[in-house]
């Protein structure tokens, strides 16, 4: 009886703690915009045009602002204890990775079939990207400075709260110090506007994207246009989606015979255990779902992240 | 006779003090009516807001003491617009009515020498006094230790902490 009474509690307790949703990763990276316009990329070619791909550890190394910049945002968020990913970190981590990526590129043929934002977002799991712009106007003596940050979901690419401006122009304040004042005055609004992100998605679940896609050729002979009863799969899909996301919100982007895109997909914060719920366990459920009767389909779910997954239907 | 002219004494000397207790409940109800002015007054140390804050009272004295007490309720409850080289910044405590449904605790926050007094000083040679009709308006410049203040309002559960449900 005892031991029965110790497990009880062990187990409220493991599910006390895992009750908890899984804290969001972010972290800050200079925008697009401005490695590009400060000399930061580099060129790549790209089915026959020319792309300009941002070169973040070339920016690290040299510009002593982008640093200062990033430090100082770090340090505001863990103030709020909310610590972000190191961007300088992370691109240590992708070097190990990088040999390996390479190999799968020649072996598709592929040259670029992964951004350098997607490869840090992967390797650091970011959830959230900060993005981070500035520019100094010069108007004569005086300068001032145009400040952006723009935080990104990482997987719906949605933007999730923003500040912007231009400051007072100045004679005599360093760019630093400028930038430093943008920085601070402005973080408590920004900070408040990720507060509401947070707090809309934990009341109306999570966000996320889900892809179902058909191997080709599978052994199990399906697609989404196969049928049970008087139902494609298709439909099934689409009819266990409005039971299992919360007040049926989700968006069929696009649907083809092996191909269905859901967006807005809102899923529950937990499980029905009471433990946290991400893409990957939302498309796992669909996995079990259809390998029961009357389906039997086996399946395969690719984790993209927190917020992203793709159940491939017919093999496993 | 003594007792009479005793008790008369003693009533003029609690005059004073009983009007002085009314002007200064009146000018709590002027901070909880939001009748005061609150602006920036230009970029403040790193947790701290620099605001200004424009009080009223019959007495200029009481206005003047209660521009500490309303620059915490105007950060707390109001926000301020931007200008001065500074930007517009939203209340601390946003959700509606939050004031009115923690009663007890701002009643007991924002008592004589209560808790609000940690999180303001005043900026010395600061202060500005108009006459307006019948009452002073009375304007200081008010630092507000705002990081401090939202951990207060965190720890006493009116508002949620940044990383609160995960």
């Amino acid at each position: 009886m005892k031991k029965v009474l110790l497990l009880t509690a062990v187990m409220s307790m493991a599910i006390a703690v895992s009750a908890q949703i899984k804290k969001p990763e972010l972290m800050v990276f200079p925008s697009e915009n401005w490695c590009i316009t400060n000399g930061y990329y580099t060129e790549v070619t790209n089915m026959d045009y020319q792309q300009k791909v941002p070169a973040y550890r070339e920016a690290l190394q040299e510009n002593t602002q982008l640093k200062l910049a990033i430090a100082k945002i770090n340090e505001l968020f863990a103030a709020r204890e909310f610590p972000l990913e190191d961007l300088e970190q992370t691109l240590k981590n992708i070097d190990q990775e990088r040999a390996e990526d390479n190999l799968t590129m020649s072996k598709n043929g592929n040259e670029l079939s992964e951004t350098p934002l997607d490869a840090i977002s992967r390797v650091a799991k970011a959830d959230i990207i900060l993005e981070l712009t500035w520019s100094v106007n010069d108007m004569g003596l005086k300068h001032s400075l145009t400040y952006i940050l723009e935080a990104k979901d990482a997987y719906t690419g949605k933007s999730v709260a923003a500040v912007s401006g231009t400051g007072d122009p100045s004679m005599n304040a360093d760019v630093a110090v400028l930038l430093e004042e943008a920085i601070v005055s402005r973080m408590d609004n920004f900070q408040n506007s990720l507060m509401d992100y947070f707090g809309t998605m934990q009341e109306q679940g999570r966000e996320i994207r889900f892809d179902i896609k058909v191997f080709a050729d599978n052994e199990a002979g399906v697609d989404l246009e196969t049928e049970f009863g008087e139902d494609e799969l298709g439909d099934i899909i689409q009819r266990w989606m409005a039971q299992n996301t919360v007040s049926q919100r989700f968006s069929l982007k696009a649907a083809s015979e092996t191909h269905m895109d859901f967006t807005q997909v809102r899923i529950p914060l937990y499980d029905d255990y009471g433990i946290a719920m991400d893409a990957s366990s939302f498309a796992k459920k669909l996995q079990k779902a259809l390998k029961k009767e009357p389906f039997k389909i086996p399946s395969k779910v690719l984790m993209k992240g927190l917020g992203r997954a793709v159940l491939i239907i017919g093999e496993k | 006779m003594r007792k009479i002219i005793f008790l008369l004494l003693g009533a003029l000397v609690c005059l004073p003090m009983t009007a002085e207790t009314a002007k200064e409940k009146k000018a709590n109800k002027d901070t909880q009516a939001y009748r005061y002015e609150i602006e920036c007054a230009g970029n403040a140390q790193p947790g701290s807001y620099l605001v200004k804050v424009w009080s009223y009272s019959k007495k200029a004295s009481v206005a003047e003491n209660q521009c500490r007490k309303n620059a915490v309720h105007g950060v707390l409850f109001k926000g301020f617009g931007g200008g001065n080289g500074c930007i517009a910044q939203r209340a601390i405590v946003n959700t509606p009515g939050a004031e009115d449904v923690n009663k007890t605790y701002f009643d007991q926050f924002f008592s004589e020498g209560g808790e609000f007094m940690k999180y303001a000083s005043i900026v010395a040679g600061t202060t500005e006094t108009v006459k307006v009709g019948k009452e002073y308006k009375v304007g200081n410049v008010v630092n507000v230790r705002k990081d401090d203040l939202r951990k207060a309002m965190e720890h006493a559960g009116i508002i949620k902490s940044f990383n609160a449900g995960f």
